[in-house]
């Protein structure tokens, strides 16, 4: 019965290949994330299909693409992480599924499935069960903009990191559906701690990318990419983060998006010692790990955020190196960034929240909006010795100030507690 | 046309929801769907900008805020809500009403005639540099408000804080 589809098909498929043989070569290394998508738009014409059925399944499967990619870097992702935090902490990690525990992404995905579906009985029915779906929306949809490569950009769009952010909103609004459909007290704690600090730590995430956008003159991330293009004295790449303004608006961006993220140390909405799993708590098999998979493909798009803005993006380390596929780069920043951040949650304890609060308002929003007037005068010094001094004066002068002003005020102090009687 | 078919009716149903929901986290979470449909209404049209602006604002700004605030405070009785809720509809109707005969009235007499071509799309750069030259009063008079908005809450939350201070331990 299904033979002859599939025979139709694989024929289809090969006339296909054939015929982009005669017009060019079907695939270079450069373009071959793109392969899905052209082999669609080609079957889809090959059967006679009208433009926009032709352009539907071409971004449909563009779509996959990513879809399919971040999944399986996300499945991976949640092995090394356990694999990385063992060997930190003199550990062996997950060892028994596969050699080295390389099944253990299967073995944790057939166990979440089969796992029984628990919806609470004061739970909202309707709300606790959208809640983890449009947790991961948000990150699929900001996943899509990122420029991985010169010619794979999913959906180019001039107003790309207004998209970004716009889209971020949503994750909020599904943490506090998660949270407050539960009907029990700690997914609500956990919501409205993950909410205070989401909307909190945002600021300093735009600002330091409103300082990228001041410097690239454009909003579309491809553009900016663009922008970190070439190399200063024929070696050091002209990436945003070696310039003053861009390595404090990149560390700013770094610490606000490990936060936004809701990561170690910044993970006090679902801060286990405290309020067991913050919103995810009443939620158990697979929903549950819907809302890692929204965890996880929301640090991969601000990581790829971040490497868009400040290291340069798909752009490569050194000149000479434009043989190796643009994309190959940015995956490897990818995976350095993500090393970085597993190599954070590994060595910092958790902040209290009141910490957390007044690090986001009394310092990373000052550095953050410090950091425009910083861009501009850099813009009319340029790349040079007067640009530098003048602009590191500039950060050092009101860091010097800012330190010394916090630090005899909130210097860490011993704390008593007493129990309430 | 289709867009706006599809999606007004879902706009009006998310917005009279809002109003008539007792329970305030399913009217506020209600008016973040109608102000999320508007923004994809905007961007049906072809506004990408004002459609995104509109959602980052509208659901990330205050739609959160008054989750927020939903969050931090006593929800108050349902029933007496409900008991209200023929003095409301009437109040709420008296008030639609003369608006809706305004409009109505307005496009009996008939509408202007579509612009030809397609929209104008206005470059994010132009309006970057209109904001900054022709629009500067009115941004700065934006930003001295809110400013002095934020010192305001500043204050407030302080003199609060001040007064509320919880009853000593031991």
């Amino acid at each position: 019965m299904k033979k002859p589809v599939l025979t139709l098909m694989l024929s289809l498929g090969m006339s296909a290949l054939v015929m982009a043989g005669e017009t060019g070569p079907l695939v270079t290394a450069e373009s071959l994330p793109r392969l899905p998508q052209r082999l669609v738009e080609m079957l889809l014409a090959a059967v006679g299909g009208p433009e926009w059925l032709v352009q539907l399944g071409g971004m449909a499967a563009a779509a996959g693409t990513v879809v399919g990619v971040f999944l399986g870097a996300f499945a991976l992702l949640s092995l090394i992480e356990r694999k990385v935090l063992a060997r930190v902490q003199n550990r062996l990690g997950p060892n028994r599924a596969g050699w080295f525990g390389i099944l253990q992404p299967v073995a944790d995905g057939i166990k979440m499935l089969t796992k029984e579906d628990i919806v609470p009985a004061k739970a909202e029915a309707l709300l606790h069960f959208l809640a983890p779906v449009l947790i991961v929306v948000p990150a699929v949809l900001a996943l899509g903009v990122i420029p991985y490569g010169r010619e794979w950009v999913p959906v180019n769009l001039d107003l790309g990191l207004v998209l970004f952010f716009a889209v971020g909103a949503m994750t909020e609004v599904a943490i506090f559906m998660a949270g407050w459909s539960s009907g029990s007290k700690f997914p609500m704690l956990g919501a409205m701690r993950a909410i205070s600090q989401m909307v909190s730590y945002e600021l300093p995430l735009m600002l330091a990318a409103l300082a990228v956008v001041m410097m690239a003159g454009t909003v579309s991330l491809s553009g900016i990419v663009d922008d970190q293009g070439g190399f200063v004295l024929g070696f050091i790449p002209k990436w945003n983060i070696l310039t003053p303004w861009g390595l404090v608006a990149g560390l700013v961006f770094l610490i606000a998006g490990v936060a936004e993220s809701n990561r170690t140390p910044f993970d006090l909405p679902e801060g286990e010692s405290e309020i067991v799993a913050g919103h995810m708590t009443e939620y158990s098999g697979f929903k549950y790990a819907l809302f890692f998979m929204g965890e996880y493909l929301g640090l991969f798009a601000i990581s790829g955020l971040g490497i868009t803005l400040f290291l340069g993006g798909w752009q490569a380390p050194l000149p000479g190196l434009g043989f190796v596929p643009t994309w190959i780069w940015f995956f490897g920043k990818l995976a350095a960034v993500i090393f970085f951040f597993l190599w954070i949650r590994a060595t910092y304890p958790r902040v209290r929240i009141d910490q957390l609060m007044r690090f986001a308002w009394l310092f990373l929003i000052p550095v953050g909006l410090l950091t425009l007037p910083v861009a501009a005068v850099w813009h009319y010094t340029g790349r040079g010795l007067l640009g530098w001094v003048l602009c590191g004066a500039m950060l050092v002068v009101p860091y010097a100030i800012l330190t010394v002003l916090y630090n005899r005020r909130m210097a860490p102090a011993t704390r008593r507690y007493q129990f309430v009687e | 046309m289709i867009p706006l078919l599809i999606l007004c009716p879902l706009i009006l149903l998310a917005a009279l929801g809002a109003v008539w929901k007792a329970r305030p986290v399913h009217a506020a979470l209600l008016l973040a769907l109608a102000l999320s449909l508007i923004a994809v209404l905007y961007l049906a049209l072809g506004g990408g900008f004002i459609g995104l602006v509109q959602f980052m604002v509208y659901v990330g700004g205050i739609a959160i805020l008054i989750v927020f605030s939903l969050l931090i405070t006593r929800p108050g009785d349902e029933g007496e809500e409900v008991a209200r809720r023929p003095k409301s509809v009437a109040l709420g109707a008296a008030c639609v009403v003369p608006v809706l005969g305004a409009l109505l009235y307005t496009f009996g007499k008939g509408l202007p005639e579509p612009a030809e071509g397609a929209a104008p799309s206005v470059p994010l750069e132009k309006l970057g540099d209109q904001l900054f030259t022709t629009g500067l009063p009115a941004v700065l008079a934006v930003a001295v408000l809110l400013t002095a908005v934020l010192i305001g809450a500043a204050m407030f939350a302080r003199d609060f804080g001040k007064n509320s201070e919880p009853p000593a331990d031991s």
